[in-house]
């Protein structure tokens, strides 16, 4: 057991350096990437991706928020796709 | 040590977090007229079940989810659950979670909330996420694995290029040993409050390597030191979970479909040093007990196809296997399962299914149920 939490706190350490170095970045494809693409990749994982107009603007940064937090999205990913989603009602 | 590794994790992550750039907006958001901040959400599910022991509709689940997003920083997940299974409707706080996010990288949570080990529960087991009417065996009632837990934690994704790191950790109360005898050995993993001065550590690290975001491989684990109630002979027992999921979907052109696999392998290992009474109420008895569940699921679904009844169309098989701990009362040779659904989808998060499951210790099951989320 103890040699998993080594594991675990290793693997921390090595974030931490990664990070520290390069800081948390995104590839330029990743970053180029619109919400919509986003969207389609991301929200389909787990379920099948809601539709843009399915929710009014509110809810989808309640939803974001909760995908954010629930399925480990990145915050500017779940920005890109709440913007996105919330162009259908405007 | 084991006690400040959580600490240290925490340390380590808000400070990879700290120096990251910080774009959470501060201000909140001003409100425009009529906007909200709360929402309902949740699904519920009714099912028909058939075999020749019995026929008739089951439990009827309903599952109401309570979201509010109080400022950018605060936010709230709350669910609760009605259940008809055991003959009444039970009434659950299934989760209540509050969050706090310090920076992109970083969110903080306490309450009680599903943690994150492994992938299937909290997560791919709801209703209209899972394809079949059941659970694979080992990971429903009677199964092993973390499930609902009370305590603190830290989670977020870190971008590190075309991959995402994912990170869960958290300190809970953690499972409580059962020593009933029909129980023995075994563990509430839903329990309410503490059970002893010993606390659960755990985490899951997970990683989406690939660029389109469409496979996530995880590794998850939780120990707890004591899980027998305070002042009895079984306090000290220890456990070890560990889990690894597999979640991963792909387009097919050539068939115009989409294809979804999910997986997940689970195993636990109590402490050698529990003895349980046995139904004499004189003999002590005890067991090798560490039994691993795993599941393999696939589906297919023309959803790229024209013709909208096809496309709403969704086969999925999956197998799964539960190793019980031999001498346990709960134990006995593994159990194996098969099970095969046709689904019709309704909507995004509504769908039919008709499966059937062949399990090696239950009579052949027919199941329809209907699930929509709301
Ligand atoms: C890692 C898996 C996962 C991913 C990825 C994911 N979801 Fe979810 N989603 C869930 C689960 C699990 C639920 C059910 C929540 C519950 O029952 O507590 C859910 C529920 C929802 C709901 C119902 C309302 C709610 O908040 O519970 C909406 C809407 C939703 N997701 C939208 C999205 C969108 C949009 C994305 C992409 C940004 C997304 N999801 C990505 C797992 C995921």
């Amino acid at each position: 057991m103890k040699k998993i939490l080594i594991i675990f706190a290793v693997f921390s350490i090595v974030i931490l350096a990664t990070s520290l170095l390069t800081g948390c970045y995104v590839s330029a494809k990743v970053a180029n990437k619109s919400g919509a693409q986003l969207w389609g990749e991301n929200c389909n994982r787990c379920h099948n991706a809601p539709a843009p107009g399915e929710l009014n603007n509110d809810n989808w940064d309640i939803v974001g928020t909760h995908m954010q937090i629930r399925a480990n999205l990145t915050k500017t990913d779940v920005e890109k796709i709440t913007d996105f989603l919330k162009s259908a009602n405007n | 040590m084991r006690q400040i590794i959580p600490a240290i994790v925490l340390l380590l992550l808000s400070c990879v977090s700290a120096q990251a750039q910080d774009s959470v907006n501060v201000a909140v958001a001003k409100a425009s007229p009529g906007s909200n901040k709360f929402a309902v959400y949740g699904n519920a599910e009714a099912s028909y079940i058939s075999n020749s022991a019995a026929k008739g509709f089951g439990e009827i689940n309903f599952k109401p989810i309570f979201l509010w997003r109080i400022s950018p920083r605060l936010f709230i997940e709350a669910e609760m659950e009605i259940e008809t299974g055991g003959g009444s409707a039970d009434l659950g706080l299934e989760y209540a979670n509050m969050c706090y996010t310090v920076n992109p990288y970083l969110t903080l949570h306490a309450g009680r909330f599903l943690p994150k080990f492994g992938a299937y529960r909290g997560r791919l087991a709801e209703g209209f996420i899972n394809r079949f009417s059941s659970n694979p065996t080992g990971f429903g009632d009677g199964g092993i694995g973390a499930s609902v837990e009370t305590g603190v934690g830290a989670l977020g994704a870190l971008p590190f290029g075309d991959i995402k790191i994912l990170y869960d950790c958290y300190v809970v109360n953690g499972p409580h040993l059962l020593t009933d005898t029909l129980n023995a050995g075994q563990f509430d993993y839903e329990a309410y409050t503490a059970n002893n001065n010993s606390l659960a550590v755990g985490g899951r690290i997970a990683i989406v390597p690939l660029a389109a975001s469409n496979l996530e491989l995880g590794f998850s684990f939780q120990h707890k030191a004591k899980t027998g109630d305070a002042g009895t002979e079984n306090e000290n027992v220890s456990l070890d979970m560990q889990a690894v999921d597999l979640n991963w979907y792909q387009n097919i052109s050539a068939l115009q479909s989409t294809l979804r696999i999910t997986g997940e392998l689970r195993h636990q290992k109590t402490g050698a040093n529990a003895a349980y009474l046995a139904a004499d109420g004189v003999t002590k008895y005890l067991f090798a007990n560490s039994p691993r569940a795993w599941y393999l699921s696939g589906s297919l679904r023309p959803a790229l196809v024209d013709n909208t009844f096809f496309r709403n169309l969704e086969f999925a098989y999956r197998y799964s296997n539960y190793k019980r701990p031999v001498n346990a009362p709960w134990g006995g040779a593994a159990v194996t399962s098969n099970e095969f659904a046709v689904d019709y989808w309704l909507h995004w998060n509504s769908l039919i299914k008709l499966a059937y499951q062949s399990k090696s210790d239950e009579p052949k099951t027919f199941y329809a149920s209907v699930v929509f989320g709301f």
